[in-house]
């Protein structure tokens, strides 16, 4: 029985890989075009060379806050789209992806509020252009912190719609007969001006470095047409681009896909490694490891909860292997950022929602197999999910490998300190996680379990330890960090506050318990307090918008901050709470 | 009687209840000095909660009187060490000694900091040569002899001596200086036709109205400090002068066949060497402005040490040169100014050296209490 439970489990882990595995194999060409290989090209946008495909998602996260929309009864995905918005602008025109949610930003376009969510195209919003462009140079020049919620609304349909409006423009003037057309009108008078237009609306540069200019030097279709003008050598890249444009047009699967084979040529002609690199971090794309790993992660804390009322010899394995395939496929997306990247693995607030999750994972897998009770599971399965989650949300702002500014451009820095302090908050979440789970448990549970609560008490304590020590070292690492880049050592800037509002949270934790002050359930309740801390020092900082560490400033995460401390503060009170102190107390006996 | 309470109170500040209490106030005036920051900027909230020893309004708890940084920190440190020298001399114990003590040499660095840490910059163009770094926000007024064509011989009165007004001798000089007014702040306009005159007499001061204003306090602010002397020597008045931190070009008079220039400018410390600035870069992300890369390359000239040699100076790469360390912190005119900030701090050593203690002492007390909850857990298999 415990042998067939066995391979049960293991089985289902498997099984979970598997699915991951589907992710990341290549899709079927969208009407007979290749568009993933479209998609693979190269491209310099953001100060980096990254595959189209992954501007082309970016961009529809921005717009249409999802990789992909349904259109005419079919799923457009994120290469398509792109395909149509550069060479069949009248066409993405009609399909309706950007969203909007303010109701006065819908009334302002002379709609009406439908449904929950509203789904408008550039051909709706574009009798309004002007009345959107006015409204958000008046709110641009207000700080993002003192926006209403109208301006910051108008002011994010804006960039939407201008980023937009840049793609349509970036290989041909929306409009034109296209590129082709660019290219035989070359020497006309009037192209000079179309050449200007292209150039400065062009979001990205398509076109490799030519021979013997230097290796940055990319060019967009604007740039490369100018220099075609004034008797240059055409770039190479111009005429398949040129034929793709054409065959897309037409609707010639054939000759596009042939063109695109050109293209790929030219591209490992000028720049030999990029064609492989964006190869690579295409399929990282297409494998959404992150996303992969929350859905395992949540069939994971599922199954475990399973367990408490049914088979639980089967089900708590079960739930283990799936947590392992969960922090398989999160480990490898991980590594795939560090290689795709070249950084650390903590660069910007994205990757730390991501390295905190592994961090706690990683940490409740330990726990699990020092103590096998399936709480390791269930915390490590709820607190992989829960940041993922928070990651995803925060991944919507556009690029998340972006570049270093030049303070932060330190991968030795960004190794040590920020790697520590990242793991000093996956335990201080994760001691803060264990605590719920005892809380809960201490209330649910039909009868008081005295050694697994004080196994969860030193489960906990162990981990706040743990926690102390990387939250003390990654704060006192980043200080020398600040006496490395900004001349002192500390300088009680926000962020650098919340982090030693941690560690001073872990040692008052450490010394209330060595003094004898709390005992279980007072560690436990401070161990929840800890969370709201770390979420503070995290998330709060950045929305306070001052000090020298405040890059990543977030407007929205506000209610989001607010809803998880009171959620904590209510589980501290839960676990304060006496056990079943609901129930009728039996008369005492004097 | 005296000796029972003092006991008592010695005994206190080594209990562990004192050290929950300190560090749960320390949380509160790091979580109180992080909101002020709005409001105060940050070297004002750190004034105003982490180096002062009473915080007298603090935002929260009714606006009653609070600890400050420095009165905490102090009583932490002695606590701190109280309980260090307590701890048993055993091996078991030896981590946490190595932490306490880590812990009262960070205090200690801290302290030191924030009493000896003297902040200033070094604004260079470059091909220029610079041999003296400047404060943020002091002034000082330079009386300076340039009548050797070679060679300048400067004398500086520092803004606290003119704030306080009366005569100052210059020494080495038969000049001394009357300060009829200072400002610590002032507005300089042209003066209206039918105003009350300038108390100027001489120079440019003489057409100029000054009112003066609020000081400011602001990282981004600089107070246009300005003032009425009069040189006086060999019993001769050479006429009262206005000297502004707001007016350009430095005015000059002559005695005895000297000439001598006044300059109200930012305090300037004069160093025993030199840097020349070769080149600034300034570089971006092809395609973007996010900035790359900030370096000045700089000759640096020392005569004393025989020394001349190029130093590269960049982001979280600092050049440490006789006590002084030196950061690129800014640029201005159009990439061809860098601006250096410098840091002069006796205890910069003292976190590097607190970080490998604490760090150890946490590694091999964890080390310590894991063996022995491992062999309790052995035991209890066993048993």
């Amino acid at each position: 029985m415990t042998f067939i439970n066995k391979y049960v489990a293991w089985g289902a882990g498997v099984l979970a890989l598997l699915v991951a595995l589907i992710f990341a194999l290549p899709g079927g060409k969208a009407r007979g075009f290749d568009a993933s290989g479209f998609g693979t090209l190269p491209i310099l946008e953001g100060g980096r060379v990254k595959p189209l495909d992954s501007l082309a998602r970016n961009s529809l996260l921005l717009i249409h806050s999802r990789q992909g929309f349904r259109h005419e009864g079919r799923m457009v995905g994120p290469d398509e789209w792109m395909l149509d918005v550069l060479f069949r602008p009248q066409v993405a025109d009609q399909q309706p992806i950007f969203v909007i949610d303010d109701p006065e930003v819908i009334s302002l376009i002379g709609a009406k509020q439908t449904k929950n969510r509203n789904y408008f195209s550039f051909a709706d919003l574009s009798t309004h252009l002007d009345e959107i462009q006015k409204q958000a140079a008046s709110a641009q020049p207000i700080a993002a912190q003192k926006r209403t919620r109208f301006q910051s609304a108008i002011v994010n349909l804006f960039d939407r719609v201008y980023l937009y409006y840049r793609l349509r423009n970036t290989l041909q003037l929306a409009g034109s007969p296209g590129l082709g057309w660019e290219l035989q009108s070359l020497g006309t008078s009037d192209a000079n001006l179309r050449h200007q237009d292209l150039t400065q609306l062009a979001h990205f540069r398509m076109l490799p470095p030519p021979v013997g200019a230097s290796p940055e030097a990319w060019q967009s279709v604007g740039q490369a047409l100018s220099a075609g003008q004034t008797g240059g050598p055409l770039h190479p890249g111009l005429v398949p681009l040129a034929k793709m444009n054409a065959a897309y047009v037409t609707n010639d699967s054939a000759s596009f896909n042939q063109a695109l084979a050109e293209m790929d040529s030219v591209v490992s002609t000028l720049k030999p490694d990029a064609l492989g690199q964006a190869g690579r971090e295409l399929v990282f794309n297409r494998a959404q490891p992150f996303f992969v790993g929350l859905s395992i992660y949540f069939i994971a804390f599922m199954v475990l909860c399973f367990s408490w009322i049914y088979k639980p010899e089967l089900l708590r394995p079960t739930a283990y292997a799936l947590l392992c395939s969960g922090a398989i496929v999160h480990t490898l997306g991980l590594a795939a950022r560090i290689i795709l990247q070249g950084r650390p693995p903590v660069t910007n607030l994205y990757s730390s929602a991501v390295f905190v999750g592994w961090g706690a994972v990683i940490l409740g897998l330990i726990i699990e197999r020092m103590y096998r009770k399936g709480f390791g599971t269930a915390v490590a399965a709820a607190a992989g999910f829960a940041s993922l989650i928070v990651a995803q949300n925060l991944g919507t702002d556009g690029d998340t490998m972006e570049m270093m500014r030049a303070v932060l451009d330190s991968n030795f820095w960004l190794a040590t300190h920020v790697v520590t302090i990242t793991i000093g908050y996956s335990g201080t979440f994760l001691a803060g996680s264990i605590a719920i789970a005892y809380a809960l448990k201490k209330h649910i549970a039909p009868k008081v379990d005295v050694e697994t609560d004080k196994a969860l008490v030193d489960m906990a304590y162990g981990i706040i330890c743990f926690a102390l020590f990387f939250s003390f070292v990654g704060t006192v690492l980043g200080g020398i960090w600040a006496d490395q880049s900004w001349g002192r050592f500390w300088g009680w800037d926000p962020k650098e506050n919340g982090a030693l509002l941690i560690v001073l949270w872990n040692a008052i934790i450490l010394h209330a318990r060595m003094a004898g002050y709390v005992r279980e359930r007072g560690t436990m309740v401070m161990a929840i307090f800890g969370n709201i801390i770390t979420a503070l020092s995290w998330f709060g900082v950045n929305m306070l918008g001052v000090g020298l560490h405040s890059y990543g400033f977030m407007d929205k995460a506000f209610v989001a901050l607010s809803t998880f401390c009171a959620s904590q503060f209510i589980f501290m009170l839960v676990c304060w709470a006496p056990a079943r102190f609901w129930e009728q107390k039996p008369h005492s006996k004097a | 009687m005296i000796k029972t309470y003092a006991l008592r109170i010695w005994k206190y500040t080594r209990s562990l209840q004192l050290t929950i209490i300190l560090l749960a106030l320390l949380m509160c005036l790091v979580l109180f000095c992080t909101l002020a920051q709005v409001e105060m900027g940050t070297q004002g909230a750190v004034n105003a909660y982490m180096r002062s020893f009473i915080v007298w309004r603090q935002p929260l708890l009714m606006s009653l009187p609070f600890p400050g940084g420095a009165l905490v920190g102090l009583l932490l440190t002695i606590n701190l060490t109280g309980r260090t020298l307590e701890l048993q001399r055993t091996w078991a114990k030896a981590g946490m000694w190595l932490v306490h003590s880590g812990l009262v040499i960070l205090f200690a660095g801290e302290f030191v900091a924030g009493m000896m840490q003297v902040d200033t910059n070094l604004s260079i163009e470059v091909g220029q040569t610079v041999n003296y770094v400047q404060s943020y926000k002091n002034m000082e007024l330079a009386v300076i002899d340039v009548t050797d064509p070679t060679w300048d011989e400067v004398y500086s009165v520092p803004d606290n001596l003119l704030a306080k007004g009366g005569t100052v001798a210059i020494p080495g000089t038969p000049l001394s200086l009357n300060v009829k007014r200072y400002f610590a702040n002032a507005q300089l306009t042209t003066l209206a036709p039918g105003a009350p005159p300038s108390l100027a007499t001489a120079g440019v001061g003489t057409g100029v109205s000054v009112v003066e204003q609020p000081v400011v306090s602001a990282d981004n602010e600089m107070n246009q400090a300005s003032a009425f002397v009069e040189p006086v020597a060999g019993g001769r008045s050479y006429g009262v002068w206005l000297t502004s931190v707001a007016l350009g070009a430095p005015q000059s008079f002559t005695h005895e066949g000297r000439t001598y220039l006044l300059s109200m400018r930012l305090l300037r410390q004069y160093l025993p060497y030199a840097f020349t600035l070769k080149q600034f870069r300034h570089d971006v992300y092809p395609g973007t402005s996010i900035p790359k890369n900030f370096s000045s390359l700089v000759q640096v000239m020392n005569p004393s040490r025989n020394e001349s040699r190029e130093v590269l100076i960049y982001m979280n790469q600092p050049l440490r040169y006789e006590g002084k360390t030196f950061y690129q912190a800014s640029f201005g005119k159009n990439d061809t100014l860098s601006v250096l900030s410098v840091v002069e701090n006796p205890g910069w050593l003292l976190p590097y050296v607190s970080c490998v203690l604490v760090s150890l002492g946490l590694l091999v007390h964890f080390a310590i209490v894991l063996r022995r909850s491992l062999k309790r857990r052995q035991d209890q298999k066993e048993g």
